[in-house]
């Protein structure tokens, strides 16, 4: 099995093992004094929790009341059954020959969105530095908001500099100058914009996202289409909620204060000539949202159902004794570490999951650094037992 | 296909049903230690230490014997026991590594002894305190786990047990949360013996306490042990990651990938010994993986602390 040598090969690896080290003992550090000195953030979390359950428990509902708040903030709603199906619902909706940006995300990794767009013959950026070196690196997003986590700076440099960006010096400020300058080429001339959603309120149709690199504001807004890819878990009822569902993702991933939340409710529209109102302002002429399944419908009823609460902060994965020796390398072929395992099961395939998940410790750190209390050690050892099914 | 939990789930359930133990081991491992002290062999509360401790040296000579397959073609990762490995060489390889089963034997010796200068005195089951099934429950083994988990509630309660007090984390954390949830009508009362134990003072010196992961988090005995060892005398240190934050010591899976457990446990070594070079256990599987990485370092199981029975 490929991963358990990708795995092995990342315990040799010197480089990979001292800076996952470095980033999980920093951010286990940063979260703790983040949730230490502002205590609302736990109760806020305990919220979202409930809303989260409360949500994922009447889906089908507010599945149906989304869509027809998308319509009528005119805005497009899709929905998805399978990964497949995502790919070429936006396949059709952007064509071939076009420059297309992306900010990152892991549903559009989920369905293989990027490598499906390029071989219609579109070019394709990623657009969260992180994203954009893993992308150049031809290898997956070691961790759900950091995905360049395992990469030193010589790397990083030399990616850009075969990418063709412009890298004066060694410095990482440098670096990150370089890469700016490359993207925004890219972003301005993109016909189509793709991001991801954090939470997406039934209520209005608002789709919810937080950032600190303001390249999800640009996606979204520069070019004049705008698709958004949201998994069907990430549905709640009002855009109060999808906010404190962002706050807590951001505090738990120890980035406090989010630099940018942002709120989208269709394409963008001025009514200033003779109070008519048109679409296609500055921003976006066109939205569509692209609801995915893939799977998680059918986890509701399962033993694996509590993993639709997660809100992909990322902090079971730094927590995680194990994932911080191996990053995503160890979970799946999109999701990794303790959330991974449970996604990889929902949205890939149970029985990789399964024989995966014998790397688990069990230790529990991970049901304790979670903020909508997912059992995740329980839910994995149910993997287990998946994998012994038959044993007696 | 290097990783194979199967074909290890396989040896375990085989030797389950051939000797009532996850691997082959003489019939009297999980009751010889007692041997000398007389306890009644009936009543409550009952001891029950659900050969845990026992097992441990056996443990240790599995992975000293699987470490040896690392790097040969038979494993990557370290993940060994493959098909390739028939039972017979299984038998072989669990020797029991002596100094390990001697020091668990004062462990348990000594947890007797901390029990009965606390007034309480317990029953034992000898020939019936039984595996307590952890390790099925562990890889998922369900089935032969709840047959195991009747069992010994079975004899527990021929032997009038009402009250049972467990002495490792993993095998209170069964017992308590989760046979109840596989065996009907589970009525047993569940605790630690650091629950029931009072202190007296025997040491003196700075300790730093390492919390097992499942006393830790999921059965809630935090505060106990940092007690006892203060009123044995200790001052008591906190590493950085401690209490229900705790730090594993990698010693769940060192049987399938010894090469990362052995990491966590240099990670979890290294961040003790920042705060004191003597380190209390509450765990065999703890006390083994940790100290098989420490140099200067003294682990000590946290009974043999208490009791004052420290070499
Ligand atoms: S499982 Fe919990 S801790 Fe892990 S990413 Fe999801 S919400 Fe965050």
């Amino acid at each position: 099995m490929r991963a358990f040598e990708e795995i092995e090969a990342a315990l040799e690896d010197e480089e990979f093992q001292s800076a996952l080290s470095k980033a999980s003992l920093g951010t286990q550090a940063k979260v703790e004094e983040v949730l230490r000195s502002r205590p609302e953030l736990l109760a806020l979390a305990e919220e979202v929790r409930e809303i989260k359950r409360a949500a994922i428990a009447r889906l089908d509902e507010l599945l149906e009341q989304a869509m027809n708040s998308l319509r009528a903030v005119r805005a497009t709603p899709h929905l998805a059954e399978t990964a497949e199906e995502a790919r070429e619902i936006v396949g059709k909706l952007i064509g071939r020959g076009k420059l297309v940006v992306l900010s990152k995300s892991m549903a559009a990794a989920e369905v293989g969105l990027r490598p499906y767009l390029e071989a219609m013959g579109n070019e394709v950026w990623e657009t969260d530095l992180g994203e954009l070196l893993i992308q150049l690196e031809g290898t997956k997003p070691m961790h759900t908001i950091t995905p360049a986590v395992h990469m030193s700076r010589r790397r990083a440099v030399e990616l850009l500099e075969k990418a063709g960006a412009k890298v004066e010096g060694e410095s990482i400020e440098s670096a990150v100058r370089a890469a700016r300058e490359f993207l925004r080429g890219k972003i301005v001339r993109a016909q189509a914009g793709i991001t991801g959603a954090n939470a997406l309120a039934a209520d209005t149709g608002a789709i919810v996202t937080v950032e600190n690199e303001s390249n999800v504001r640009l996606v979204s807004s520069l070019p004049p289409l705008h698709i958004a890819l949201v998994p069907v878990d990430k549905v709640v009822p009002t855009l109060m909620d999808a906010i404190k569902v962002a706050m807590v993702q951001s505090a738990f991933a120890g980035l406090y204060p989010p630099t940018y939340i942002n709120v989208i409710s269709g394409p963008s529209s001025t009514a200033d000539i003779e109070r008519t109102r048109v679409y296609g302002a500055q921003g976006p002429v066109e939205q569509h949202v692209v609801f995915i399944d893939n799977g998680r419908t059918a986890a509701r009823k399962g033993a694996l159902a509590e993993q639709l609460y997660c809100i992909r902060c990322g902090r079971c994965q730094y927590e995680c004794p194990v994932w911080i020796h191996t990053a995503n390398r160890w979970g799946g072929p999109v999701y990794g570490g303790p959330m991974g395992l449970v996604w990889t099961a929902i949205t890939y395939d149970a029985n990789e999951a399964a024989k995966l998940s014998f790397l688990c410790l069990g230790c529990g750190r991970c049901d304790e650094a979670c903020p909508v209390g997912i059992p995740l050690s329980r839910l994995i050892r149910e993997l287990k037992a998946y994998a012994m099914r038959d044993l007696k | 296909m290097p990783f194979e939990p199967r074909e290890i789930a396989r040896l375990i359930a085989d030797s389950m049903k051939r000797y009532g133990l996850p691997f082959p081991a003489p019939s009297d491992v999980a009751y010889s230690w007692a041997k000398g002290i007389s306890l009644p062999s009936r009543g409550s509360p009952m001891l029950y230490t659900g050969a845990l401790y026992q097992l441990a040296p056996y443990i240790v000579s599995i992975v000293d014997y699987t470490s040896l397959l690392e790097g040969s073609s038979l494993s990557s990762l370290g993940l060994k026991l493959s098909r390739h490995l028939p039972p017979s060489v299984l038998r072989i390889a669990v020797r029991p590594r002596e100094e390990v089963r001697a020091y668990v034997e004062r462990v348990l010796r000594s947890i007797v002894k901390l029990l009965e200068r606390s007034g309480i005195r317990p029953a034992y089951a000898y020939e019936d305190d039984m595996y307590s099934g952890v390790l099925l429950y562990d890889l998922g083994l369900d089935e032969l786990f709840a047959e195991q988990a009747r069992k010994v509630f079975k004899a527990l309660k021929a032997r009038g047990a009402q009250e049972v007090i467990a002495v490792d984390p993993h095998t209170t954390h069964v017992l308590r949360s989760v046979y109840p949830k596989y065996v009907d009508g589970f009525d047993l009362s569940v605790r630690s013996y650091l629950e029931v134990i009072s202190a007296s003072a025997v040491g003196r010196g700075e300790v730093v306490v390492h919390d097992p992961c499942l006393y830790a988090r999921f059965e809630n005995v935090v505060e106990q042990p940092r007690k006892l060892l203060e009123g044995a005398g200790y001052k008591v240190l906190e590493p950085r990651r401690s209490r229900r934050m705790t730090y594993c010591c990698g010693g769940p899976i060192e049987g399938l990938a010894p090469k990362i457990a052995k990491k966590i446990a240099r990670v979890r070594l290294s961040e003790l010994s920042e705060k004191s070079s003597l380190i209390a256990t509450m765990c065999p599987i703890c006390y083994i993986n940790l100290a098989e990485v420490a140099s200067r370092e003294r682990v000590e199981d946290i009974a043999l602390l208490l009791a004052g029975e420290v070499k």
